[in-house]
Order: C-alpha cells, then structure tokens, then sequence
C-alpha cells in the first residue's frame, strides 16, 4: 500500500438526511489506492447511503466528500459526471436494461467517454464494441453477448453489470451488495470474479456486504456500521468472526445484558 | 497489492483484429464478432418500421399535407383564434341547461352500456362461457360495438327515432360496449380460479358461483373501466349535438355555422371546464373507491354507499331531466332494427370508385394524423414524465398542455381547422393530430413514468448526461410501451377519421352521413361494412407487432 500518499476517498463528517430522518452521521473515512474495503452492517444502517455519497448520485447533507481529489459534496453537475466516469458502481439488482444485448449494456459503461447520446450497438465505434467484447470475454460470457441480458441467470447479469463497470475503465468501484440477490454458489463466483479482476487492474474497491464470512475472506479492511455511526475499522488480518458479527447486535451491550 | 493510477483493460485498443479464440462461443466462425448476428425478426420490424414511415410520408403527400400547408395553416388558425377573443356567452342559462343534459347523456349512456356489457362479458370471457362458439359471438359483437363509430349509430339512431336526446343516450351506450365488454370480460379472464373453486365446493349452482367466486374479485376493474367510460364518453356527448342528438354540440354548431366565433368559443371554454372538471372527479372516485389510503371496513363501506347512492340518484335525475321514458329504451328497439335491417344487403356498387377514393383518403387522414401526432407527444410525452421532466416547472407545463388537448374533442378541433384552413382532409389529419397529443402524450408519460429506475441510475453513475439517460436507458425500456401505443393511436386515429367528413374534414364520412340523409341506408350499411374490416384488420397487425415486441 503507498504510504504517504492521498487517499483516494476521503470522508470527513459525512452527515445525509432523507426528509428530515437521518440516514448517516457524521461518518469518517479513508481507502487508500489499490485497497478492498468492505462495509458492514444491517439493513438500514447507511451503507448504500455512503456508497452513493461517495459518487453523487446523493447529495450528501454536511460534511466533506473528497473522491479522486474531487470534493463531491461541493461539485457542479458537471463535475460530478466527469467524476462519475472515473468510479464504477455494482449494483444489487445488477440495473441492466432487459431488453438489451449483454453487448450494449456493456457498451453503456462507456457512455462517459463519447459524445452525444447512443442507441443500439451500431452507433457505437468499432473500436468501443472491441473493448465491449473483450470486457464480456473475460467474464465468461462471449457466447451470451447478443442475447437480451433479461435471458440470463442473475448471477450472469451480475457478471454482464461487472464487465460493464471494466468498460468504464475506472479507478475505484463501489459495489453495492453485488451479490446480496444471488445464491451461494454463484454469490461466491461472482465475489471471486469481482475481486480478482479489480485486483488484476489495480482497481480500489469499497464494497458492501452482509455476509461476514466472504467479507473476511476477501477484504483488506472492514469498516462497520450501525445506524448512520462507524462502530468498526480494523484490518481485516486477525479479526475473528465474532468480533465482526458484533456489528450486527441491534442493541446497546448493556441492554444485552440486562 | 500494486497501486494503479490508470487501468486500462487488456487488449482494448487491439481489439479489432483479435482472433476467433473461440472458448465457448456460439457464433460460426468467420462471422465478424462485432456485428449483431442476422436475426430475422428484427429484421422484419425494421423493415416493417420504415415502411410505416413511408408510408405515413406518402399518406401526407396524397392528401396535400406539406410545411408550406402547415405553415399557413398554422397562420390561419392564428387568425381565427383572434376573431374568436373575448369569448362570449350569450344565454349562459341556456348553455348550463345544454351542459347539463350533456353531462347527464354521458353518464346515463355509459350505465345503460354497463348493463349490456356484464352479460356479454360472462358469455365472453374464456374462463366463463358456456361454449367457445359462445364466446366467439359475443367477442365478436363487442368487437363490432367497437369498430363502428358512435356518431355512426347516432347518424343511424336518428333517423330511427327523429331528433333528439335518445337516440343519442342508445348510440353512446352500443359503442361502449366495444370498450367495457372487452375490459369486463379482460378482468373476468384474469380473475383468480381458487375462489370460484371454492364456491363451487360448497355445492352452489352456476349463477352463485359467479355471483360470489368471480364478481367479487373484479368489480374494482369494473369500476375502474366504467368511470373512465363516463369520461370518454362525456367528451363524445358534446358532439353528439352535430348530428341533431341532443347536447352542447348543438349550440356549438350553431354558433358556427352563425359565424359567430366568440360565441364558439366561449362553448368550447364551457367544453373545456366540463370534460377537465370530470377527469378530476374521476381521478377522485378512483382514489377513494379503488384505493383507499386507510382501509377500514365501516369507513370503506360508508364510502361505498355514498357513492352507490349518488349514482342512482344520478340515474333517476337523468331519466326525468332528459324527459326518457325507460321503457322507451325496450320499446324503441324494433325501429333501431327496422334502420339496422335496412342497411342489408351492404351495396357497395352505387357509389363506384368515389367509394374507394374516400375509404382510401381516411386511411390517409388516420396515417397522417398518427404520424403529426407521434412526432408531436413523443418529446411532451418525455418531459411530462417526472422521472425524465429536467425540472419541475417542465413537467408542470407539459402535464397542462396534455391535459387541455384532452379536453377538446377531436371533432370540436375538426370544426375550428375547418374554419380556419378550409374544408378538406388537411384540416381532419392536423385535428387529429393534435388531438393525438391528449391521448399518446398521457400514455408516453405514464409508461415511461413506471420504467424501472436502476438502469437510469446505471448510466448516471458511469457520468453520463440526460440525454444519454434517455437513450441508453429511458428510450430502450419504454420503447416497447411507446409502439404499442402508437400503434393503439392509429388504430383509434383511422375510426375516429371515418365521422370527420361530418364536419367537412375529408374521409369516407361525407359519403356515409348523406347516404343517411338521402336515406340510402344500404350504401350506408357498405360503408359501415368497410370501415368494420379495415378496423379489424388494423387491430390485428398492431396485436401481432406487439406480440413480436415483447
């Protein structure tokens, strides 16, 4: 890890609020480059919240957001979609358009790169529909690159959404819950997919997950969080897994024992 | 781990002359990897998709629809618009009389349709029917009630009965059923088995077990359809008038064929306050009725018996306000028959090639129409879109435009064109093309409203734009929506164009209202005849496009 430098995320006192109900505060945090960073925490507990602070796509309420030395919390629209091209995102429910080929969705990941708007896989340049192909070759999916992406099984969309985000060419990936709607079998590929990949290209990965055992399997750290509050942020090396599951008490320890 | 400022994936740039490696491809080799493999389908609805276009472009053509036309048109519109401020209404408690009788027609119309269409419907729904052979009569009588207008049974009834608030109440009624027979019968085919299954376990007879295994689970749908009737139908009630059946439209025309343009529009202005006046009740009804926020049995009931209640009593006010004496509606049965016999033999000599110029000039309007009218709602239809609208005040305004264009009857928009720009066709297909904006304009922006939200979400957050929100993820989702709708309004667009020559506005309609007058009722019935089968055949490609799509 390179010491000394900047990291490439840098939270300070990021506080978002939905309609007046707080959804975090006041959250620290740094991922320095090339590291995997995994989220823990309960349903609710801001995680998504935080992800989608760190690219814009919310607002974040007060606080500083510093992401590839852009201050998101202060940036134009403009700005934000320039930094928007740089972080690539996972989704849950993968967000592939159905009724497109694996290929176009892939290509859609490299919108921010062109000019002016696209539709269908002809108004992309040869040379994009190359990358777009090589990007689905190295998820194992070539056979499948013209089939409607709402044929696939979840777990090959969510591979057909990866290569979508390597498409992007990004620095950082943000993975929300990317393989909280799949099976254990294909969760497990997938997680092994993503982080092999991203390790290959040198990427930085902030992840979220609820299962302890594959975020301690993978990450290099893990932060938890419980109601909008970090409550956790050791290096993943000799943690236990009880440790890790305190996150998940939904009560104070002294309620616990009384 | 290794630090990376920039990742650049493998082989990106060298790509194109990258090798067949083959692992698990499906494709035959020597295929270019980067070009969609053919696939037939596709092809044919492209193909299919620029024939529409020129054919629509041809369409415009044959009738003299150009720029230059629409330019001065628009021109002479401008003009007439002037001539027609202030409006005025002169014998305001004429008019509220008028618009009263109208509302009432509308409501009367649409029940007396209700209780023809549940019968039909039981015999029509798959599910329900006694015998197939059932179900395809009376699917094909809905289908008929469908495809002739209602100002074509209103020419009809007229001349049955002699002018009047009746004939018109029984033409809104037959053609309805087209509508709620199909969605009643729709709703019964959708129903849920277990319940009836139920039912019939406890050891009832037939009747009961639909009275209390199927009705019960689509009476919401029911109540849906019929609100949504009244409110089409009131828009229809205020051209009845046109053809001497009673309503608002008789003084419009008046005032019209008087020259008297303020007095027209000040009509129109009362139109337009009464049709957007029930699209709100309506919108209330189905609030409260079908969803209520807090469902609590005593409220929910008490909330049901108020409305039951209201509506009978709204019935009884419409039998003795419009002076019908209900068992006129039995007993003026056999002269609607007698007028309905008397179109057989369908004769479709007399007329000659006048006959096929017309069908074949309302096919033009329809076409044309469609095609002002995709051009025109697909951009208002997007920004009345809240997930699409860039802002608020955009989508405020664009909801407002679709929403008074919906007010206006396509016929009273026929009549002003015609003043405007002339008698002839043009005026019929920009009419309807612009009424098209109510109609296709409200479907785009509903559909495009439910689109799912992640792969917008998607583009965005790899930094693209709103355009490329729109075209990467808003466009292909809704696009399947946005045909079939399309291809709804054409459908609509063509019977809607066989009544414009009614107002002079071009098309076969001409032809069909003076057959009625000289009471050349067979030629009349060949014209009906015609325009049921180019209908039919209408619905039937636009059912199969849409199969292909999706």
């Amino acid at each position: 890890m390179p010491a000394g430098d900047e990291p490439l995320v840098r939270v300070r006192g990021l506080r978002k609020e939905f309609d007046g109900t707080p959804a975090l505060g006041g959250v620290d945090l740094d991922v320095a480059r090339g590291e995997l960073v995994v989220l823990l925490g309960l349903s609710g507990s801001g995680k998504s919240t935080l992800l989608r602070c760190l690219n814009g796509l919310h607002r974040p309420s007060g606080g500083e957001v510093t992401v590839a030395g852009t201050r998101v919390d202060r940036a134009s629209a403009r700005e934000l979609r320039h930094l928007r091209t740089e972080v690539g995102f996972v989704f849950q429910q993968f967000n592939l358009v159905g009724r497109l080929t694996c290929l176009e969705n892939v290509l859609i990941g490299g919108l921010g790169r062109v000019r002016g708007p696209r539709y269908g896989v002809s108004t992309y340049s040869r040379r994009m529909r190359a990358e777009a192909m090589a990007h689905i070759e190295r998820v194992g999916l070539a056979a499948q690159a013209y089939q409607r992406a709402d044929t696939l099984s979840g777990g090959q969309q969510q591979r057909v959404a990866l290569a979508r985000t390597l498409m992007q060419r990004p620095q950082l990936v943000l993975a929300d819950e990317p393989v909280a709607s799949l099976d254990p079998e294909n969760a497990g590929t997938v997680m092994d997919l993503l982080v092999r990949v991203c390790a290959e290209e040198g990427l930085t990965v902030l992840c979220t997950l609820h299962q302890v055992d594959l975020a301690l399997g993978w990450a290099d750290r893990l932060v938890g969080l419980r109601q909008g509050e970090k409550v956790l942020d050791r290096p993943a090396a000799g943690l236990t897994r009880d440790e890790a599951m305190a996150i998940y008490r939904r009560v104070e320890p002294a309620a616990v024992a009384a | 781990m290794t630090a990376a400022t920039q990742a650049r994936p493998p082989g990106g740039a060298s790509a194109p002359e990258r090798p067949d490696d083959g692992a698990g491809r499906a494709p035959a080799p020597g295929r270019d990897p980067l070009r969609p493999p053919a696939d037939g389908r596709r092809r044919a609805l492209r193909w299919l998709a620029g024939g529409g276009v020129v054919l629509v472009l041809v369409a415009s053509s044959a009738i003299g629809l150009d720029l230059p036309t629409l330019v001065a048109g628009g021109e002479d519109v401008a003009n007439l618009l002037g001539r027609m401020v202030p409006p005025e209404l002169s014998d305001p408690a004429r008019i509220a009389t008028l618009a009263l009788d109208t509302v009432l027609m509308a409501f009367l119309g649409t029940v007396l349709a209700t209780l023809l269409s549940v019968p039909l419907a039981f015999l029509a729904a798959r599910t329900t029917t006694p015998h197939p052979a059932v179900a395809a009569a009376a699917r094909g009588v809905i289908t008929f009630c469908r495809a002739v207008p209602d100002l074509v049974f209103a020419v009809l009834f007229v001349r049955a009965l002699g002018l009047g608030v009746l004939p018109g109440v029984l033409a809104l009624a037959l053609h309805s059923v087209g509508m709620l027979g199909k969605l009643f019968a729709d709703a019964i085919e959708g129903a849920d088995e277990g319940p009836r299954e139920a039912v019939r376990a406890v050891g009832v007879g037939r009747v009961r077990e639909l009275l209390n295994g199927v009705v019960p689970q689509v009476v919401p749908a029911w109540v849906s359809a019929f609100v949504y009737r009244v409110d089409i139908n009131l828009r229809t009630s205020v051209v009845l008038g046109f053809v001497g059946a009673g309503g608002i439209g008789f003084a419009l025309q008046d005032a019209l064929r008087g020259l008297v343009y303020p007095k027209a529009m000040g009509i129109v202005l009362v139109i337009l306050v009464l049709v957007a006046g029930m699209e709100l009740l309506s919108m209330a009804i189905r609030r409260t009725l079908l969803a209520p926020k807090n469902p609590r049995y005593g409220r929910d009931r008490a909330v049901r018996l108020a409305v039951g209640g209201a509506a009978a009593v709204l019935l009884v006010v419409s039998f003795v306000r419009l002076d019908i004496d209900p068992l006129a509606l039995v007993t003026s049965v056999p002269a609607l028959l007698a007028v309905a016999g008397r179109t057989f033999p369908p004769d479709l000599t007399t007329l000659g090639p006048a006959l096929w110029e017309a069908l074949l000039q309302t096919l033009a309007i329809g076409l044309s129409a469609t095609g002002i009218g995709v051009l025109l709602s697909l951009p208002l239809g997007l920004l009345a879109a809240r997930t699409v609208a860039p802002h608020p005040l955009v989508y405020g305004a664009a909801r407002t435009v679709i929403l008074v264009v919906r007010a206006i009857p396509e016929l009273v928009l026929a009549v002003v064109f015609v003043a405007a720009v002339g008698l002839g066709p043009v005026a019929g297909a920009v009419a309807l093309g612009i009424g098209s904006i109510g109609f296709l304009g409200k479907l785009v922006a509903d559909a495009v409203e439910e689109i799912p939200p992640g792969p917008a979400e998607a583009v965005r957050s790899v930094g693209g734009g709103w355009w490329k929100v729109l075209f990467a993820a808003v466009l292909p989702q809704g696009m399947p929506a946005i045909v079939g709708s399309g291809l709804y309004l054409l459908d609509v667009n063509i019977r809607t164009s066989t009544i414009l020559g009614i107002v002079g506005a071009g098309g076969v309609g001409f032809l069909l209202f003076e057959a009625v007058r000289t009471l050349h009722f067979q030629v009349a019935g060949g014209i009906v005849l015609l325009v049921f089968v180019v209908v039919l055949l209408i619905e039937r490609l636009s059912g199969w496009i849409r199969a292909q799509l999706s």
